[in-house]
């Protein structure tokens, strides 16, 4: 008796794994799950999380590729996006990249006019003497990304700031075009060049 | 397949514990089954566990039931799920050992006049098995059962099991059934989980006067249902009600504290967040109508306890700094009818007040300490608050104490966390000197406490 209900029970049971993720619809993944952290629409509150509304699609894609990889590997990436990412599927990790692309992006931030000021200067023109490229060669004049660079506008400052702290360490090293741009970077000029590209 | 014998045993084994089924002492847990479903780290939910970060007050609110693991899945011909079950069983252990050394020695319970051993310790203080995970799409559940050092019993610890619904950006509802007034609850300066109280020394005395929504219900035994309903990601409603659900085969009159139908629990909260920085502000209330028990009928007369209270909870939660304040306030007014009918308070209402403030801080959720201040203050009460009892006795007749506790944490790796905790009483039961009238000082309560504890 018992095989039959186990038999019967194996008739109706799928053994699938991430089935259920895979098959979820990205938008109501991204406003059930990912709006936990990520917020209504893709606009944070905490700078822990970044904003994703209005972010570059092939960005969106390739990170959630690299956190389920673990290609990427910076403490909060472990903490929360390698679970998160792990059951994904190119399929959704496409729909959700979509779903945040196609949302209006936050505003960016204001800050000290000084602080600004440096920011735009290593921007716009980099750091010459230190051998740092300007920003807004791979990230546009007006930091919204283009294809694999992200858009950086309206991005949380603070969020910005750790990241290039994390190229710099190595916690974060997906990506080496970006390890190579702040070798030399100190922290004061990471803090202005987060600021202005938050603030456009 | 079992064995007869082996089948035969752990029905035994499962009717003794049964059996034995007893409320723990007051304990909170964080839980790494979670980590294991969510693939989150501890540090996702926790500050330091148990307190919760804003997402872990988020995966509560959501029934537990964010889920990143391979599923054991089923689905209808109308393709309905039928089945979403994690491959493996979420499931996790606690191990607490302590140490506890009182400033006066307790006295010995059998022979008058000497000292009971000072310097205890308990290994283990509480060891629990957990079932902390999704059990369906929108269902999921905190069970503990905890095996207490001190009573040598296994037995039911805190329990939620929870559905949730979440039906658009702004608006999330759900349903929990639970075992302890304030366990279900989002924010840590509630009294199931008050960091930094929620951890302290089984052996040492403490204050014999609380309220019933700071332990006095759970300690009697209930089982509740509430419906919550979170609002623009800032307003929490939750209202329900608690029956008595002692661990006993029938409810009479050897029963103690028995709740007259349903006693109706309350919750509203706001909470706001900036930045890195949360705000919480809010109330909770029960009212309970109990019959006294312990000897007398279960019919006519009850006391009534009418308890509301407010509190308030602040979060930092830097890269590097974590700082959280958590405060609440708690007022019981007490209706004796039934008590002071069977003559067993002087009063036919009293009031009991509770108020904790606590601060905690932690560097790199590694290093961190604690400070707290307590204090109870009620009616004078001959015979609710007799004196006579060493230790447990009220030579004044007050219900009154307070005291700081003071605390500084290790935790090596978020499961792990080891503490050495002091609790000073400037007035213990109603007194700082001679305070149960057999010569015991309040001072003589103070504990020093080392508490080592695990979670894997």
């Amino acid at each position: 008796m018992k095989r039959i209900i186990a038999l019967a029970a194996g008739a109706v049971l799928a053994l699938g794994s991430g089935a259920a993720l895979a098959q979820q619809d990205a938008k109501a993944l991204a406003t059930g799950v990912c709006s936990a952290c990520h917020g209504p629409e893709g606009h944070s509150i905490s700078p822990v999380f970044p904003n994703l509304a209005g972010q570059q699609p092939a960005y969106i894609i390739l990170q959630l590729e690299a956190f389920r990889g673990h290609a990427r590997g910076d403490p909060n990436a472990q903490a929360y996006m390698w679970g998160m990412a792990s059951q994904l599927s190119d399929v959704t990790i496409k729909g959700l990249a979509d779903y945040y692309a196609a949302q209006k992006p936050s505003p960016g931030e204001a800050a000290d006019p000084a602080l600004l000021a440096e920011g735009q200067r290593i921007y716009t023109q980099g750091i010459p003497t230190q051998g740092v490229p300007a920003c807004a060669s791979c990230h546009g004049p007006n930091a919204a990304g283009a294809g694999a660079f992200p858009r950086l506008a309206g991005q949380h400052p603070d969020y910005l700031v750790a990241q290039l702290v994390g190229f710099q360490s190595g916690t974060r090293a997906n990506a080496p075009i970006m390890a190579n741009v702040v070798r030399t970077m100190s922290a004061q000029q990471m803090k202005a060049a987060a600021a202005y590209a938050a603030s456009k | 397949m079992m064995q007869p014998g082996s089948s035969r045993t752990l029905i035994a084994g499962l009717a003794i514990a049964a059996g034995a089924l007893l409320l723990a002492p007051g304990s909170a847990q964080a839980v790494p089954s979670f980590a294991r479903q969510t693939g989150f780290a501890c540090e996702a939910c926790h500050t330091v566990f148990p307190e919760l970060t804003p997402y872990g007050r988020r995966f509560k609110l959501n029934g537990y039931t964010v889920d990143n693991l391979p599923q054991v899945s089923g689905m209808t011909p109308s393709k309905e799920e039928s089945l979403v079950l994690n491959q493996l069983p979420p499931l996790s252990f606690m191990f607490q050992t302590s140490y506890t050394k009182t400033k006066g020695a307790l006295p010995d319970t059998v022979l008058p006049g000497e000292l009971a051993k000072n310097g205890q310790v308990l290994f283990p203080q509480q060891a629990s098995l957990f079932y902390a995970g999704r059990i369906a799409p929108n269902l999921g559940a905190f069970v503990q059962m905890t095996y207490d050092g001190t009573s040598g019993s296994f037995g039911w610890d805190n329990t939620d099991i929870r559905y949730a619904s979440l039906v658009s950006d702004s608006f999330l509802w759900g349903i929990s059934a639970n075992n302890n007034p304030t366990v279900q609850d989002l924010w840590n300066s509630t009294p199931a989980w008050q960091s930094p109280f929620d951890q302290r020394s089984a052996t040492a005395p403490t204050p014999s006067a609380g309220t019933m929504i700071d332990g006095g219900l759970q300690g009697a035994g209930v089982a509740g249902l509430s419906a919550y309903a979170y609002l623009y990601n800032s307003v929490y409603v939750e209202l329900g009600a608690y029956r008595s659900a002692p661990a006993a085969a029938q409810i009479d009159s050897t029963s103690t504290n028995v709740v007259k139908g349903a006693a109706p629990y309350w919750r509203i909260a706001y909470e706001r967040q900036w930045g890195r920085n949360s705000w919480e502000v809010g109330a909770y209330g029960v009212e309970a109508k109990l019959y006294p028990g312990g000897g007398i009928a279960l019919t006519g007369p009850t006391n009534k306890y009418s308890d509301w209270a407010l509190d308030s909870q602040y979060q930092y939660i830097g890269d590097d700094h974590l700082v959280s304040v958590l405060a609440t306030y708690i007022h019981e007014k007490q209706t004796l009818d039934a008590s002071f009918g069977a003559g067993a308070s002087s009063n036919a209402s009293n009031d009991l007040k509770t108020f904790r403030v606590g601060a905690n801080y932690y560097y790199r959720r590694k290093y961190g300490g604690a400070l707290g201040y307590f204090s109870t203050k009620g009616s004078a009460d001959a015979l609710l608050y007799a004196q006579g009892t060493p230790v447990t006795g009220f030579a004044n007749n007050k219900p009154d104490s307070n005291g700081w506790t003071a605390e500084l944490d290790w935790v090596p790796y978020e499961n792990t966390k080891f503490a050495l905790q002091y609790t000073l009483y400037n007035k213990f039961n109603g007194g700082d000197t001679n305070y149960d009238g057999a010569g015991r000082n309040a001072k003589d309560n103070n504990t020093l406490y080392l508490l080592g504890w695990i979670n894997f």
